[in-house]
């Protein structure tokens, strides 16, 4: 998932032969979205994950934003990439769900890889003398979660898709339908109001 | 800009956790096919596609009705609102539009002493009246012309009438 986050959108399969992919989609040529669904399935798992924090949500909203796609591969005029198209999908079909589930909220995490051990800047924000040095990689990683599910939806989709997923300001602006100056100011807000809920351990 | 992400840098560094987060070990190369096996078997639960086809033909509507799950008040004010008003549509439904005038007081003020059509059943008309032959009604043809009799008589009858054939 650290791979695929960084990925760029230059990295992004061509869009002749993504375009490609989409023609045969929409006549029906299941292996051609299977081709699709492999291309993004790693990004789109992640940031509903990011969002929902709990995995078998994010599993089951994953599964049926590929399957709505599909079915309204129709309507989709090219006018953006397929990629963002299919993210405002997965975007909106989560930000629906969790306005439903408002009110029963529980995490059920993803284990941290074997690389999160070794990540300097991890262990260094649990090796320093201060509070949090009792804390461990899994205390910090529900803590983390728990104050990212405080943010309102679109500001924790702002944090998610930037400073989690690498994102730009306008890929973001593209997703979230709107201008990059409410990105900007939505993400600086998200981050201060994470930076308080996260005092003891940013010390 | 760039001072603002100076003042984040230790947040971003904590966020970068979330990168390490994966689901189990082989959790993607299963995806792909459990996506295209419920295409398959065309899981498209109603709901879904009645959603579908509400966003494509009228998106307003979806918008609306997505008001309501997000807010159950709403809800509940549209409710009573539509409730109110089918009160109010019952009440003045049953409330007459004026009061009937008796048939000879509405001729006379008439200036010509031309008929007038009133609520009156017929068998609730004045004698007088049934016998210049003028016919209350709410055909406005029929009701406002002296009917002048076809048969002979000035007060016609109506006679149930047999279609059996008695030779049968």
């Amino acid at each position: 998932m650290a791979e695929t986050a960084e990925r760029k959108d230059s990295e992004s399969p061509a869009p002749t032969e993504e375009m490609e992919l989409v023609r045969r989609a929409r006549r029906g040529d299941l292996e051609a979205y299977d081709d699709l669904v492999k291309r993004y399935q790693e990004r789109i798992f992640a940031t509903i994950y990011h969002m929902t924090s709990n995995h078998e949500d994010a599993n089951d909203l994953a599964q049926e934003s590929f399957i709505k796609a599909f079915q309204a591969l129709k309507s989709f005029k090219g006018g953006s990439s397929f990629y963002t198209w299919l993210y405002r999908i997965a975007v909106n079909k989560t930000i629906n769900f969790l306005k439903q589930r408002k009110n029963r909220m529980h995490m059920s995490l993803n284990d941290l890889d074997f690389n999160a051990e070794h990540d300097p800047d991890l262990m260094a924000l649990i090796s320093d003398k201060t509070p949090r040095r009792d804390a461990g990689l899994t205390e910090l990683q529900e803590k983390l979660n728990a104050a990212l599910m405080k943010l309102s939806e679109p500001h924790r989709l702002v944090v998610v898709l930037h400073d989690v997923q690498g994102q730009s300001h306008e890929e973001i602006a593209k997703v979230m339908d709107c201008n990059i100056g409410t990105v900007r100011s939505r993400l600086f807000y998200a981050r201060q109001q994470l930076q308080g809920y996260l005092a003891d351990y940013l010390k | 800009m760039s001072e603002n992400e100076d003042n984040f840098e230790m947040l971003r560094r904590l966020l970068t956790l979330k990168r390490h987060e994966i689901p189990p070990p082989g959790y993607f190369n299963r995806f792909s096919g459990e996506v295209i096996s419920r295409i398959r078997a065309g899981e498209a639960d109603a709901p879904a596609g009645m959603s579908e086809g509400l966003a494509a033909q009228a998106p307003w509507l979806l918008k609306f009705l997505q008001l309501f799950e997000a807010r159950p008040a709403f809800a509940v004010a549209f409710a009573s609102a539509l409730c109110l008003l089918l009160v109010f549509g019952i009440v003045f439904a049953e409330r007459p539009d004026s009061a009937p005038q008796p048939l000879l007081q509405a001729m006379a003020q008439n200036d010509g002493g031309a008929p007038q059509l009133a609520a009156v059943s017929p068998t609730a008309l004045p004698e007088t009246t049934v016998q210049t032959g003028i016919i209350a009604s709410t055909n406005p043809v029929l009701g406002l012309q002296p009917v002048a009799s076809l048969f002979g008589q000035q007060n016609p009858l109506v006679m149930p009438v047999s279609f059996l054939s008695s030779g049968n």
